[in-house]
C-alpha cells in the first residue's frame, strides 16, 4: 500500500499499536510487509500484505509461445529457479508427448539438487542474520557463490539459467565440469562443521529458534504446509519420492524429518537435506558418464508450435516445498493458461499470520526465514 | 493395504457422487468432472473417507467464449498417493461459487486470488478483500476480455524522451522506431 492512501484506524484507547513491517526490513525475506497490530512487544494479529513483487506471469505467458516462457519462469522465484523451469518443461512435455532423453534427466536432477544446495545455503544466511550472526550471512551467500559458479560454466547464467527447454536441455555438460562439481561439493562439506559450530549448535542460535514458530503435523496439514517445514513437524513427505518424476526414482537418498516444528527443527532439516542433496549430486557425477544419448528430443519449430489441447498438472519439490504447474492448452501456439502454485503462497500468508500471532516482534524474522518464504511465488 | 489397491477403491468411492465422470489421466493422476452442487460432497467424500487432506490448489480457468468459469480443485493424498482434479463449470455471470474454506484452511488464499484475479465470488470465505492489486482499479485482469497491452496504450502516455545523444542516433536513422501507432492499429 502506498503511504498517501493509509487511513489510520481510530481506536479507542489501548496499549495496542499497529507497526508496518516490510516492505523494506531487513527481517523480510524479498519484498513483502506484515500488518502487526502490536501490545508493546507482543504481536496480537499480523495481516500478510503482499503484491510488491506481482508483475503478472500467469497472464504474461498466456501471450508467449510455448519456447519464449522458459526466459519468464525462472524469475517467479529468485533464490530457486531450477525448479521453475524444470517444472514448466515437464508440463509442456506432458502436454506434446515429448519423452525427454535419459541423459537429459540426469542432468536436470544434477542441476535441481545444486540448486537446492544453493537455496538452502542461501536460507541459513538470511535465517542466521535474524539472529544477529552476520558472520554465517557471508559465508552463506559466498559458498552458494561458489554453486552459481558451476550454473554460470553450465549455462552461461548465475541466477537465472534457461537452460531446460522442452524436449531436454540446452547444451551439454562441459569437458571436466563434473570433477569441478566434486570438487566444489567437497569443499561444501568440509564447510558444515564450521556451519554447525558457528550456527546450528551455537546456543545464541537454538536458544532464539527452539520453540518459536512452532506447529504440530494436525496444524501443518490443515493448512496446507509442504516441503522441509512440514518434515519438520514428523511427516516424510517429499515429491521426489512419493510422486517422482526425471530419475528419482532411481537415486538413494534420505527424507530427513524431525519432530518439534519449531524453527529449530525447521533449519535442521534443511541441515540435513543438504547433506542429502549432496549425496544425490555425488550419484549423478558417478551415474552420467555412463549414460550416453542425446541431450534433448526433437521438438518442432518452437516458433510454430502448436500443442495438442490438454490439461496437465505437474509438481516438483523445491527447496521451499511442493511446487506445481497447472497448464491448459487448447491446441494453440501459446498456453490457454498457466496457474502456479508457489509452496510459499501457503508458508508467507496464512501459516505465517497463524505462526507470528502471540509470538513477540524480535521473532516475526526468525518465523518467516524458518519458513523459507519466498514473496515472488506468493505475488507470481 | 497396498498402495496398487487403493486407486480401484478410490474409484469405487468416486461413484457414489451422483453424475460424476471419471478419467484416469496416469498412475498418479485423476481426472474428475462434476456438477458444482455436487462439488462439496466430492470434497468431503475425499477427504473424510480417501485421506484427502492437502488441497494443492485451486484453479481457475476463463473459457471467456462458453461463458463460463472453470475451478479446479487439485486434492492430494498421502495415503492413496492420487492426485484428484475435480473439475466443475460456473456460468461466467454473475460469478458466484461457495468457498470450501470449512474443509479446507489453503482454499481462503486461492479463493482470495481467484477473486481478485478473475472476480469470481466466493460466498463464505473469510477474507475476499484485496491481496495482491491494492492499487488496482481496473476489471480483473486474468479474464480473457482483458487485454493487458491496451490497457497501457490507453492509460499511459508515451514519455517524448529526446536526450542529446539520441537525438544525435537518430540523425543517423538509429533510435527509437517503434512508435505507439506502429505496434497497435
Amino acid at each position: 500500500m502506498r503511504p498517501e492512501n493509509y487511513e489510520a484506524v481510530n481506536h479507542p484507547p489501548s496499549n495496542e499499536f499497529e507497526l508496518f513491517f516490510g516492505p523494506n526490513h531487513p527481517g523480510i525475506e524479498g519484498n513483502y510487509a506484515l500488518k502487526v497490530k502490536l501490545n508493546g512487544d507482543q504481536v496480537v494479529s499480523a495481516r500478510a500484505d503482499g503484491g510488491y513483487l506481482h508483475r503478472g506471469f500467469e497472464k504474461l505467458m498466456e501471450g508467449r509461445l510455448w519456447i519464449q516462457n522458459i526466459a519468464l519462469v525462472p524469475r517467479i522465484c529468485v533464490p530457486d529457479p531450477v525448479p521453475m523451469e524444470v517444472c514448466y518443461s515437464l508440463a509442456v512435455e506432458e502436454l506434446g508427448g515429448i519423452t525427454v532423453p535419459e541423459r537429459a534427466q540426469w542432468i536436470r536432477v544434477l542441476q535441481l539438487e545444486l540448486s537446492r544446495i544453493a537455496a538452502h545455503l542461501f536460507t541459513f544466511g538470511g535465517h542466521a542474520a535474524t539472529t544477529g550472526m552476520y558472520s554465517n550471512m557471508y559465508w552463506g551467500v559466498a559458498d552458494r557463490d561458489q554453486i552459481l559458479d558451476l550454473f554460470e560454466e553450465l549455462s552461461g547464467g548465475r541466477v537465472y539459467h534457461i537452460y531446460n527447454i522442452p524436449g531436454g536441455v540446452r547444451r551439454d555438460i562441459p569437458t571436466g565440469y563434473l570433477e569441478r562439481v566434486t570438487r566444489t561439493l567437497d569443499y561444501i562439506e568440509s564447510r558444515l562443521p564450521d556451519y554447525d559450530n558457528l550456527f546450528f549448535t551455537n546456543q545464541v542460535f537454538v536458544q532464539r529458534a527452539r520453540g518459536i514458530g512452532a506447529m504440530s503435523q494436525e496444524q501443518a496439514l490443515e493448512w496446507g504446509v509442504t516441503g522441509p517445514n512440514l518434515r519438520a513437524t514428523g511427516l516424510a513427505f517429499d515429491v521426489r519420492r512419493d510422486d517422482p518424476y526425471l530419475v528419482y526414482d532411481q537415486l538413494e537418498f534420505d527424507i530427513p524429518i524431525e519432530q518439534a516444528g519449531d524453527a529449530w527443527a525447521r533449519t535442521l532439516v534443511r541441515r540435513q537435506e543438504l547433506v542429502q542433496s549432496i549425496r544425490i549430486v555425488r550419484q549423478v557425477v558417478e551415474r552420467l558418464p555412463h549414460v550416453g544419448g542425446p541431450i534433448r528430443a526433437l521438438i518442432p519449430n518452437p516458433l510454430a508450435w502448436n500443442l495438442p489441447a490438454g490439461e496437465v498438472y505437474t509438481r516438483v519439490e523445491s527447496s521451499k516445498g511442493e511446487l506445481a504447474y497447472y497448464v491448459v492448452s487448447t491446441g494453440g501456439d501459446k498456453p490457454y493458461r498457466v496457474h502456479v502454485r508457489g509452496p510459499s503462497a501457503m508458508h508467507a500468508v496464512q501459516v505465517l499470520e497463524n505462526l507470528t500471532a502471540h509470538a513477540r516482534l524480535e521473532d516475526i524474522a526468525q518465523i518467516m526465514f524458518s519458513l523459507d518464504a519466498c514473496p515472488p511465488e506468493v505475488d507470481r | 493395504m497396498s498402495r496398487q489397491s487403493l486407486a480401484p477403491q478410490l474409484e469405487f468411492l468416486l461413484q457414489e457422487i451422483e453424475g460424476i465422470r471419471i478419467h484416469r489421466k496416469g498412475p498418479r493422476r485423476v481426472r474428475v468432472d462434476l456438477a458444482a452442487e455436487t462439488l462439496p460432497a466430492l470434497l468431503e467424500l475425499l477427504k473424510g473417507r480417501a485421506g484427502y487432506v492437502h488441497l494443492s490448489a485451486i484453479t481457475c480457468v476463463d473459457w471467456m467464449e462458453q461463458e463460463e468459469f472453470e475451478l479446479v480443485y487439485h486434492l492430494w493424498s498421502y495415503e492413496t498417493r492420487v492426485l484428484v482434479m475435480a473439475h466443475i463449470r460456473l456460468p461466467r455471470d454473475p460469478g458466484v461459487y461457495l468457498s470450501v474454506y470449512d474443509l479446507f484452511k489453503p482454499a481462503a488464499f486461492f479463493e482470495r486470488d481467484i477473486h481478485e484475479m478473475f472476480g469470481l465470488y466466493f460466498e463464505g470465505s473469510p477474507d475476499m478483500g484485496k491481496f495482491i492489486l491494492t492499487e488496482w482499479e481496473g476489471p480483473p485482469p486474468m479474464r480473457k476480455d482483458f487485454d493487458g497491452e491496451a490497457w497501457v496504450m490507453n492509460h499511459f502516455n508515451w514519455q517524448a524522451y529526446h536526450p542529446d545523444w539520441l537525438k544525435e542516433i537518430e540523425a543517423q536513422g538509429g533510435g527509437i522506431t517503434t512508435r505507439p501507432e506502429d505496434v497497435r492499429r
